[in-house]
C-alpha cells in the first residue's frame, strides 16, 4: 500500500513546491480589466488601445490632456509652459524642474530628442512614425536613413563590419543633430520646428507615442547590426526592475498574460495628486470572464466590455434610467456628467454599466468611381443617387433594434461635441428621424425624386445594377446589412444582394475598390476634424470609396493654410457639409459607444468625454481613506462655448496659438 | 535500475532532436507571415525583410541550425568564450542600468509579444501549469481510485451505477461546459471562489474541472483491473487464509490493479501539467496551454518550439518516472 501511495505523495510534494514558489500578491488599491495582455511598454512602438491605456500611466509627454474637462484641454506635463511662434511652426517648451525619471534623474530635452529620433528611424518600425514627420527635416532624415541602409546592404560582405555599421550610425546621429528641427536650447528648453503649421500639434504631443524613453537604458538594447547596418532592437528593457519611466506610475511587476502591477512613482512631479498608490491589471482574455471578474469584485473597472450580451446589459441600464426619469432629467438640467448622474441615483447593480459615445463612426461606403469593378457604368458615381440611398436607410432601427447599445444615430461623420469649437453640419434628412409617417413618406418621396432626376424614374425596372452590400461576417454586420438592404428594396424598389466575406478578403476588396457598397468605420486618431475628413481627400490611402471632388480638396487646402483657428474650423465644417449633405460618399449610420463597467459610487475619475481617453492615475476610490475621496467629475474646459452644456462640447484644444499656460 | 535510468536519459537528446525536427518542419509549413499583423497597421516591407533576416525566418536550414544552437546552449558557450557577454554586462554597468539577460538555453524571442522572450513566457506560465496539473492529478487519483474500488467491490450496485454514470459524464462532457457551470454556481452565485484570480483558492475549480476526464478514466481502469484481480488465485488464497476483506481489497487487489493506472499517470501528468487551453480560458488561469494555441495561430515559431520542447521533455521524464516507480511497485518487472 505504501508503494502504491508513492506517486500520490510525489504529486502532492510537486504541488506544494509550485504553490510555495508562486505566492499571490496583496490586493492593489485599484484593479482594472484591460483585455488579454499588453503587447509592449515601449511608447514608440505602441498602437493598441490596451497598450496605450497602460502606457500613459507610465510615460508622460511634453503635455497631456485634461480628460475631465469638457473641452479636452491640453495641460502642462513635462513642459510647464510653452510658446508658439506667429507662423505656428516653432514651439518652445520650458521643462519643469521637478520632472523626474523613476530613478530620480531629471527629464531633459535631449531625452525627447533621443526618443523622437528613435521613432523617425525606419529601423524601429513605429506604427505611428508618420506622426513624427511633421517635424522639419524628419521626412528627409527618414528617407536618407532608409537609402543609407539600402546602400549598406549592397556593400560586399567584407566591408560590412561592426566598425562600418557603427560609423554609419554615427553619421545618422550627426545628420539628425544638424538637420531635424529639434534643438535643446539649454537643459530646460526644447525648441521644435515643424515643416508646416500643424494646428493640432499640441494634441499630438499629448499622445503617449511621443513620450520619452530613458536613453541610457534603451541604448543598451539597440545596437547597429554589422550585417544590415540597421539598429537591432532587442527586448528586455521594459521589464520590472529594469524599466525607467517618467509617468505617474512605475512598473512594479509584469507577469506575462497574468498581471501588470503598477506603483506610484515617488519621483513624479505631481505625486501629491494621486489618490491610489497601486494599480493591478490582471490579464483576462475572455470577454465574459471580464464581466464575471467585475461582478465578483476582482476588478473595479472593465475598460472595454465586449461580451456578447452587453446589449442586454445596456437595455437593463436604460430601463433603470427610465425608472428614474424625473430625477435623471433634473440632474441633467444641472449640467452633470453621466457618471455623476449615475452616482447620485439610487444604488442598483444595473447602473454600473456605461456606454458613453466614443470618437468613432460606423458608416456605409459607396463606390464613387465612374466604373464598377466589372467595367459597367456605376450609377453611384452620381451624387444624387447616393443622396437618395442615404436618406432611406433607417438608422434609428439599426441603433435601437440591431445594435442595442444606446448609440446615437449619425447624420455626419465627426461625432458631434467631440471637437470643441467645431460647428458640426446637420447632415441629410433621414427616414428614421421622421416624427410622423407623413414626414417619412415625404423623405422617401424626395429620395425617389432624386433618383428620377438621375434618370431612374422607376428604379425597380430601370436601375441598371443589383446593389451589392459587402460586409465581413463577424460582429453583427450581417444584421445591419440586412436592414439597409431591406430599406433600399422597400423604399426605392431597387434589387439588392448581400455579400458576406472573410475579414481579410473584405479588407482586400475595400482597398482594391472591388465593391458597390460596403460597411466601414473609423475612429479618430487625434482631436482635429481632419482625422475624419482626410478619408475623403482625393487619393488618400484610406479613401476606399474612390471619391474625388476638387472643391472638397480645395476646402481642405484652404483650411490648412488658414491661421485663425476658428475660421479654420468653419472651413472644415463646410468641407464636412459638402460630403455629408451634397456628395455623400458614405452614409454615416451611428457613432460608436464605448461600453465599460464600474460602480460610480465607488470609482471616480473616469472621463465621459467622447475622445475616450482614460488616465487611471486620475482614479480615486471613494471611501478607501486615500486621496481626497471626493467625486472627480467632468468640469468646464478653458474655452467652453456653451457653459450649460452637459459634458462634451469639446474644444480644439491643440489650436492654441498663444501662451499655453492655463 | 540506475543503468536503466541512465540509458533512458541518454536517449532523451535523440528523441528531442527528432521531435524538434518534425515540429519545426510542420510549424514552418503553417501559412502566413508571423511578422505581419492580422489586422491594423502593418510594418513597412523593408522592416519585415530585415526582421526575417535577423531571426533567420527567410531560410529553413539556417533557422534550424541557429535555433538548435541557441536552444542547446552552444551559442551561449560561444559568446561566453568570445567575451561578448562580459562586454555587454560591462557597458550596461557603465551606463548604470541592468545588463541584458542572457539564457544558457535560449528559446528565442516571441515574434508576437514584442517585449517578451520565450524563456520568460515559459518561466511565468510553467509553474502555474505544474501546480494546476498536479492538483488535478491528485484529485483525479482520489476520485478515480475511490470510484473504481467501489464499483469493483459491488459491481452493478447502485453505487457502481452512479460512479459509472459520473465517469461517463466526466469523459463525455466537454470541460468548457463543466467549467462554465462550476464557475457560475460556485463563483458567481455562491461567491465561494474568486474569478480571474490565480492562487490557492482560485485553483480549486480549474483543478477540479481539469481532473474530471482523468478521474473518469482512472475509475474505469481501476474498476476493470480490480474485478480482474478479484478472480485471481492469490486473492482466493488470501480470502481462504481469512484475511479481512478491506485488507484484501487495499493490500492485495489494489496493488495489482494500480499498475495500469500507474502507467496511465505518466502521460496524464505531463498532459495536465503543460496546461489545458480550455480550462485556462474559462477560469483565466495564466498557464502554458494558451501558448500552444496562440503560438500556432500567430505562427510564433519560437514560442511553438519552446512549448513543444518543454512538453516533450516533461512527457519523457514523467514516463521515465513511471517506469522507475513501476519496477519499484511491482518487482516482477525488474
Amino acid at each position: 500500500m505504501a508503494r502504491v501511495l508513492t506517486p500520490l505523495i510525489l504529486l502532492v510534494a510537486l504541488l506544494a513546491i509550485a504553490m510555495v514558489t508562486d505566492r499571490p500578491r496583496p490586493p492593489a488599491d485599484f484593479a482594472f480589466a484591460n483585455g488579454s495582455d499588453i503587447n509592449t511598454l515601449d511608447p514608440q512602438r505602441m498602437s493598441w488601445m490596451p497598450d496605450l491605456r497602460v502606457g500613459r500611466l507610465l510615460h508622460e509627454g511634453l503635455v497631456k490632456h485634461d480628460v475631465l474637462s469638457s473641452t479636452f484641454d491640453v495641460v502642462p506635463a513635462v513642459a510647464e509652459s510653452w510658446t508658439v511662434s506667429n507662423d505656428g511652426r516653432t514651439y518652445t517648451f520650458t521643462f519643469r524642474d521637478d520632472a523626474k525619471w523613476s530613478n530620480g534623474e531629471r527629464v531633459t530635452p535631449d531625452d525627447f530628442r533621443y526618443s523622437w529620433r528613435r521613432a523617425m528611424l525606419p529601423d524601429l518600425a513605429s506604427d505611428y512614425f508618420a506622426m513624427f514627420m511633421f517635424v522639419e527635416g524628419a521626412q528627409a532624415f527618414y528617407d536618407q536613413r532608409a537609402a543609407d541602409i539600402a546602400a549598406y546592404a549592397e556593400r560586399p560582405a567584407e566591408e560590412r563590419t561592426q566598425e562600418s555599421a557603427d560609423a554609419l550610425w554615427a553619421e545618422t546621429v550627426a545628420r539628425f543633430d544638424a538637420t531635424v528641427g529639434m534643438k535643446a536650447l539649454d537643459d530646460r528648453t526644447l525648441e521644435i520646428t515643424l515643416a508646416q503649421r500643424v494646428p493640432y500639434f499640441l494634441d499630438l504631443c499629448a499622445f503617449t507615442v511621443l513620450a520619452p524613453v530613458y536613453p541610457p537604458l534603451v541604448e543598451q538594447y539597440e545596437k547597429p547590426d554589422a550585417a544590415s547596418g540597421r539598429l537591432l532592437r532587442r527586448p528586455g528593457w521594459t521589464k520590472p526592475g529594469v524599466l525607467v519611466t517618467n509617468g505617474a506610475f512605475m512598473l512594479a511587476d509584469w507577469r506575462f498574460k497574468r498581471e501588470v502591477r503598477l506603483e506610484a512613482n515617488e519621483h513624479y512631479w505631481d505625486r501629491a495628486s494621486l489618490a491610489i498608490d497601486s494599480i493591478s491589471i490582471p490579464s483576462i482574455p475572455d470577454p465574459n470572464s471580464e464581466v464575471l471578474a467585475y461582478q465578483t469584485g476582482a476588478v473595479d473597472w472593465v475598460s472595454d466590455v465586449t461580451a456578447g450580451y452587453r446589449g442586454d446589459m445596456i437595455a437593463d441600464k436604460l430601463a433603470f434610467r427610465a425608472e428614474h426619469a424625473d430625477r435623471v432629467a433634473e440632474l441633467e438640467a444641472q449640467g452633470l456628467d453621466p457618471f455623476e448622474i449615475d452616482r447620485l441615483l439610487p444604488d442598483d447593480p444595473r447602473k454600473n454599466v456605461h456606454a458613453p459615445s466614443a470618437f468613432g463612426t460606423y458608416f456605409w461606403n459607396f463606390n464613387c468611381q465612374e466604373r464598377l469593378p466589372d467595367g459597367r457604368d456605376n450609377p453611384f458615381h452620381d451624387a444624387r443617387v447616393r443622396r437618395a440611398f442615404a436618406m432611406v436607410v433607417d438608422k434609428k432601427t439599426i441603433v435601437d433594434n440591431v445594435r442595442r447599445l444606446g448609440e446615437k444615430t449619425a447624420g455626419v461623420l465627426i461625432p458631434p461635441g467631440s471637437i470643441g469649437g467645431y460647428p458640426n453640419p446637420t447632415g441629410l434628412p433621414n427616414v428614421g428621424d421622421a416624427k410622423t409617417p407623413a414626414e417619412a413618406e415625404k423623405i422617401v418621396a424626395d429620395a425617389r425624386a432624386l433618383l428620377a432626376q438621375a434618370g431612374y424614374p422607376n428604379p425597380a425596372t430601370d436601375f441598371p445594377i443589383t446593389v451589392e452590400l459587402v460586409f465581413n461576417k463577424d460582429s453583427g454586420h450581417d444584421l445591419i446589412a440586412q436592414t439597409i438592404a431591406k430599406n433600399w428594396q422597400q423604399h426605392l424598389g431597387v434589387p439588392v444582394s448581400l455579400s458576406q466575406k472573410e475579414l481579410k478578403v473584405y479588407r482586400d476588396d475595400l482597398k482594391k475598390k472591388r465593391f458597390i457598397t460596403s460597411r466601414a468605420g473609423w475612429y479618430g486618431d487625434y482631436g482635429d476634424p481632419t482625422t475624419f475628413l482626410d478619408l475623403s481627400r482625393t487619393g488618400d490611402g484610406n479613401n476606399d470609396r474612390g471619391y474625388s471632388n476638387p472643391a472638397y480638396d480645395a476646402l481642405l487646402e484652404r483650411a490648412a493654410s488658414e491661421p485663425d483657428p476658428q475660421r479654420r474650423l468653419n472651413i472644415l465644417a463646410d468641407a464636412e457639409r459638402l460630403i455629408m449633405e451634397e456628395d455623400v460618399p458614405m452614409i454615416p449610420i451611428f457613432h460608436y459607444a464605448h461600453v465599460m463597467m464600474f460602480d460610480p459610487q465607488k470609482i471616480t475619475g473616469i472621463s465621459a468625454h467622447p475622445r475616450m481617453k482614460q488616465y487611471a492615475s486620475l482614479v480615486d476610490v471613494l471611501g478607501d481613506g486615500k486621496g481626497p475621496d471626493q467625486p472627480r467629475t467632468m468640469h468646464d474646459g478653458s474655452r467652453n462655448t456653451n457653459p450649460r452644456s452637459p459634458v462634451p462640447t469639446g474644444e480644439l484644444s491643440s489650436a492654441s496659438e498663444t501662451e499655453g499656460v492655463p | 535500475m540506475i543503468g536503466i535510468i541512465l540509458r533512458r536519459l541518454a536517449q532523451l537528446p535523440v528523441i528531442l532532436l527528432v521531435i524538434y525536427t518534425i515540429t519545426l518542419t510542420l510549424a514552418w509549413a503553417i501559412p502566413g507571415n508571423p511578422l505581419e499583423n492580422p489586422e491594423g497597421r502593418q510594418p513597412p516591407p523593408e522592416v519585415i525583410e530585415q526582421m526575417q533576416r535577423q531571426y533567420n525566418l527567410d531560410s529553413y536550414p539556417r533557422f534550424y541550425w541557429s535555433y538548435l544552437e541557441s536552444v542547446t546552449g552552444v551559442k551561449y558557450a560561444r559568446d561566453w568564450l568570445g567575451g561578448d557577454i562580459a562586454q555587454a554586462a560591462q557597458s550596461a554597468t557603465d551606463a548604470g542600468t541592468a545588463p541584458p539577460t542572457r539564457y544558457i538555453f535560449d528559446f528565442g524571442p516571441s515574434l508576437e509579444y514584442d517585449d517578451w522572450n520565450v524563456n520568460e513566457i515559459i518561466a511565468t506560465s510553467l509553474p502555474v501549469s505544474v501546480a494546476l496539473g498536479s492538483a488535478a492529478i491528485v484529485i483525479a487519483l482520489v476520485i478515480g481510485l475511490g470510484a473504481g474500488i467501489i464499483g469493483a467491490v459491488k459491481p452493478n450496485s447502485l453505487a457502481d451505477l452512479a460512479t459509472l454514470t459520473v465517469a461517463l459524464v466526466g469523459i463525455s462532457l466537454p470541460t468548457f461546459v463543466i467549467g462554465t457551470v462550476l464557475l457560475l454556481v460556485f463563483s458567481v452565485l455562491l461567491g465561494l471562489f474568486p474569478v480571474a484570480e490565480w492562487g490557492a483558492r482560485g485553483a480549486v475549480l480549474p483543478a477540479f474541472t481539469l481532473s474530471l476526464p482523468f478521474a473518469a478514466y482512472i475509475a474505469r481502469l481501476t474498476r476493470m483491473s480490480m474485478m480482474e484481480s478479484f478472480g485471481a488465485d492469490y486473492i482466493r488464497t488470501a480470502r481462504a487464509k481469512g484475511v479481512s476483506e478491506s485488507r484484501v481489497i487495499l493490500k492485495h487487489a489494489l496493488k495489482n490493479a494500480f499498475l495500469p493506472v500507474l502507467s496511465f499517470l505518466g502521460p496524464a501528468a505531463a498532459l495536465a501539467m503543460t496546461g489545458s487551453f480550455i480550462v485556462e480560458r474559462v477560469f483565466t488561469v495564466p498557464g502554458m496551454g494558451q501558448h500552444f494555441v496562440d503560438g500556432v495561430q500567430n505562427k510564433d515559431l519560437f514560442l511553438i518550439m519552446g512549448v513543444v520542447l518543454i512538453f516533450a521533455t516533461m512527457l519523457i521524464l514523467f514516463n521515465l518516472a513511471v517506469d522507475v516507480l513501476y519496477r519499484w511497485v511491482d518487482p516482477r518487472i525488474a
